[in-house]
C-alpha cells in the first residue's frame, strides 16, 4: 500500500480545488443529461426551463449526498464502528417520523426542525442503548439500531394507517426517498440545509485531528488532550442535524453514508484530515450520479424510480461484503 | 487537451448555472386565459376523469399528454404519460408544451411547480357529482369551449335524470359497494356515506348499506356481516378481474349466508372499470348499477332509448 503523504495546507488547498473541479464536471455532466434530449429542441425557452429544473435538482443531490456522507464519516468515527451510517444506526428512521408528523400535524416549514429533533433523540437511545460499561459494543449498537429501525417502521406504519388514502400515497412514496421534485417555493429550503452541510462540513474539518484520535481509542486520545466528551456531542449534533435536515428535502434515503466514507478509505487511507473534505464531495457526486442514473432509466420508462431505491440497491450488498471482509479483520487486530 | 477539456466543462457548467439563475429570476409569465383565438390551445391532462371529460367535449385532439392512468378513450392511451402529481416529470411537461394543464389535487405545491415551468395550472375537485360537473364547467371556460361543456353537463344530467326515474317507486334496498378483498387478507374497502359512489347509489334508486360518512373505509368480514347489505356490488378491475381472481371473490362471498344479499343471491361482481370514474360515463355506471340493483329493471328498454 502507497504511504501517505503528509498533508500540508497546499496539498489541502489543491486536494479541495480537486475535488471541486471533480464537481462541477459530475454536476454539469447531470444538468446536460436528462429524460428529455433537450438538444434536440429549437426553442431556447424551454431548454432554458428543462435547465433550471435540473440544476435545482442537481444542487438538492449534491447537498443530501454531502450531508449524508459527512454524517456517516463521523457515525463511523465517533462510534468506532466502520458499519455505521445514518439509516442503518435508524437517524434517518426517528428523522422521517418526525418530518411525517410535522407534515400531518404542523406546518411542512417545521419539518427541518422536526427531522432534527427525531435524528437527535434516536442517536441519543442508540448511543444510551449500547453502552456497556463505558463501552460501546459494535454488535449491540448494530441491534440497537436494528431494533430502533423496526420501531420507527411500525410507528410509521400506525401514522400511515391512521392517515387519509391520499396522505398514505404521498407518505408511501416519500419514504423510498426521491429528488425529482422541483419546488419553486423549495428554492430557500435548499439553500438553507446546503449552508448547514457546508457549515458541518468546516467544524468536521476542525474537528478531524480529534476524529483521528478517537478512532485510535478515547482513551488515547484523552489522554493526548483531545476533549473527548465535547468532541462526541458536537459532532453528534452537527451529524444529526444534516442527516434530520437532508431528510426533511428529500426523504430518507440510504447507504450513502456507507459507502462514501468507506470507497474514500480505501482510496486515501485512513486520515480524516483527507477523509471529511472527500466525503464531502465525493457524497455530493455520488448522490448526483445515482440521481442522473434514475433520471435517465426515466426516460426508457415513463417514471424516474425513487434514487434511495437505487442507493439501498447498491448499499445493501457493500453492507454484507463490509460485514464479511473488513470489519471481521479489524475485529482480529484487536 | 486536458486543460481544454477541463475549460470547456467549466463554461458549460458556468452556462447552466447562468441559465437556472435567469430562470430563477424571470420564470416565464404564465399566457393570459385563452380566448380561443391566441395561441393554439394545448392541453395536459393530469387525472382520467379529466382526460374523458376533455374527450367527451370533443377537446381530444388538443390533448397533448396524460397522467400515467388516463387509459380512456383509447386515443388517450396513445398519448405521452408525464407520470400523476405525485410524481411528475417535469421535464417531459416542458417537452411537450402544454399552455394549460388540468388536474384534481389538494395539494397547492403541484400547481406551483406547473406554473413554475411556464404551465397555466386549473386545479379541479371531483369528490362529489357537484364537483365533477363545476370541472366541467370550468374547463368549459378555460378553454373556451362553454357550449361543448353545456353540451356536456346537459348530457349527464339528463342522462342521471332518467336513471333516477326508471327507479322512481321501485324499492330502495341496502346496497354495499365494496371492492374486492385483497389476496391474503379478508378485509375489503367499500365506499362510505358522501363519496361520489354513495351519490350514484342514490341515483340508481338503492341505500348505502355503509351508515357512517367515511371515505372508503376498510372493513372486516365481521363488519360487513353487521352492515346486513340486501344487495352486494363487488367491482373487479385490473388484475382483479381474472377469471380465477372472479371466482375466488364470488366462493369467498358465498360464505357469508347469513349475509341478506348472499342469502337472496344478488351479490353481483361487476367488471365495469367506470364505476368509480367521476367523468362523463357516470351515466353508464348509474344504468348499469340500477340494473344490477333492481333486476327487474334488466332487459326493459330505457325510456330514453326509445326513438
Amino acid at each position: 500500500m502507497i504511504r501517505p503523504r503528509p498533508v500540508t495546507a497546499r496539498r489541502y488547498v489543491a486536494a479541495l480545488g480537486g475535488w471541486l473541479v471533480a464537481w462541477v464536471l459530475v454536476a454539469a455532466a447531470a444538468v446536460l443529461l436528462g429524460t428529455e434530449n433537450i438538444w434536440a429542441w429549437e426553442s431556447w425557452e424551454s431548454v432554458r426551463t428543462v435547465l433550471g429544473i435540473r440544476l435545482y435538482l442537481v444542487l438538492t443531490a449534491s447537498i443530501v449526498g454531502a450531508s449524508l456522507a459527512l454524517a456517516g464519516l463521523a457515525f463511523q468515527a465517533l462510534l468506532r464502528n466502520p458499519l455505521a451510517d445514518p439509516y442503518i444506526l435508524g437517524v434517518s428512521g426517528g428523522a422521517s417520523l418526525g418530518v411525517i408528523l410535522s407534515s400531518l400535524c404542523f406546518s411542512i416549514l417545521l419539518a427541518p426542525l422536526f427531522g432534527f429533533v427525531g435524528a437527535l433523540a434516536t442517536v441519543a437511545v442508540v448511543y444510551a442503548v449500547a453502552q456497556r460499561r463505558g463501552r460501546l459494543e459494535p454488535y449491540t449498537l448494530l441491534l440497537s439500531g436494528v431494533i430502533i429501525n423496526a420501531f420507527y417502521g411500525a410507528a410509521i406504519m400506525l401514522v400511515v394507517a391512521l392517515a387519509s388514502p391520499m396522505e398514505r400515497g404521498s407518505i408511501a412514496y416519500w419514504m423510498m426517498g426521491s429528488i425529482g421534485t422541483f419546488d419553486p417555493r423549495g428554492t430557500p429550503v435548499v439553500a438553507v440545509v446546503g449552508g448547514l452541510a457546508v457549515a458541518v462540513a468546516v467544524v468536521f474539518a476542525f474537528l478531524a485531528k480529534g476524529f483521528n484520535l478517537v478512532v485510535v481509542g478515547e482513551d488515547t486520545a484523552g489522554a493526548l488532550g483531545v476533549r473527548v466528551e465535547r468532541l462526541r456531542l458536537v459532532a453528534f449534533v452537527a451529524a444529526s442535524l444534516v442527516t434530520g435536515a437532508s431528510v426533511a428535502l428529500v426523504g430518507p434515503i440510504g447507504f450513502v453514508g456507507l459507502i462514501c466514507p468507506h470507497l474514500l478509505r480505501l482510496a486515501l487511507g485512513p486520515d480524516h484530515r483527507r477523509l471529511v473534505p472527500a466525503s464531502f464531495f465525493f457524497g455530493a457526486i455520488f448522490l448526483v450520479l445515482a440521481d442522473l442514473a434514475t433520471r435517465l432509466l426515466a426516460s426508457v420508462g415513463d417514471q424516474a424510480p425513487p434514487v434511495g431505491v437505487l442507493t439501498a440497491m447498491c448499499g445493501g450488498p457493500f453492507f454484507i461484503y463490509l460485514l464479511r471482509t473488513r470489519w471481521r479483520r479489524a475485529a482480529e487486530v484487536r | 487537451m486536458r486543460f481544454g477539456a477541463m475549460a470547456a466543462a467549466v463554461v458549460c457548467a458556468l452556462a447552466a448555472l447562468a441559465a437556472g439563475g435567469c430562470q430563477k429570476e424571470a420564470p416565464a409569465p404564465a399566457p393570459p386565459p385563452a380566448s380561443g383565438a391566441a395561441a393554439p390551445l394545448r392541453i395536459l391532462s393530469l387525472a382520467p376523469n379529466l382526460t374523458e371529460i376533455l374527450f367527451a367535449m370533443g377537446l381530444g385532439d388538443r390533448v397533448v399528454g396524460r397522467s400515467t392512468y388516463c387509459a380512456y378513450p383509447p386515443e388517450a392511451a396513445a398519448l405521452p404519460a408525464v407520470g400523476d402529481t405525485l410524481q411528475l416529470n417535469l421535464e417531459r411537461v416542458v417537452a411537450l408544451k402544454p399552455t394549460v394543464a388540468f388536474l384534481i389535487t389538494r395539494r397547492d405545491d403541484v400547481p406551483r411547480r406547473l406554473e413554475a415551468v411556464g404551465v397555466r395550472a386549473v386545479a379541479l375537485r371531483s369528490d362529489h357529482m357537484s364537483e365533477m360537473l363545476q370541472s366541467v364547467a370550468t374547463i368549459g371556460r378555460e378553454t373556451g369551449h362553454e357550449a361543448d361543456a353545456q353540451m356536456l353537463l346537459d348530457h349527464i344530467q339528463v342522462g342521471l335524470m332518467r336513471v333516477r326515474a326508471r327507479v322512481k317507486g321501485l324499492p330502495r334496498p341496502k346496497v354495499l359497494f365494496a371492492f374486492p378483498m385483497t389476496i391474503g387478507s379478508p378485509q375489503m374497502m367499500v365506499a362510505g356515506r358522501g363519496t361520489f359512489v354513495d351519490e350514484l347509489l342514490d341515483v340508481a334508486g338503492a341505500a348505502n348499506a355503509y351508515p357512517k360518512t367515511a371515505d372508503w373505509p376498510t372493513l372486516s368480514p365481521q363488519a360487513v356481516i353487521g352492515l346486513g347489505p340486501e344487495v352486494v356490488i363487488v367491482n373487479a378491475t385490473a388484475e382483479d378481474a381474472a377469471p380465477d381472481r372472479l371466482e375466488a371473490v364470488r366462493r369467498a362471498w358465498a360464505n357469508w349466508t347469513s349475509v341478506p344479499a348472499v342469502k337472496a343471491g344478488r351479490v353481483h361482481v361487476l367488471t365495469e372499470t367506470f364505476l368509480t370514474i367521476p367523468g362523463p360515463r357516470v351515466v353508464q355506471a348509474a344504468a348499469v348499477l340500477a340494473e344490477a340493483i333492481h333486476p327487474e329493471l334488466r332487459g326493459a328498454t330505457p325510456e330514453g332509448a326509445r326513438p
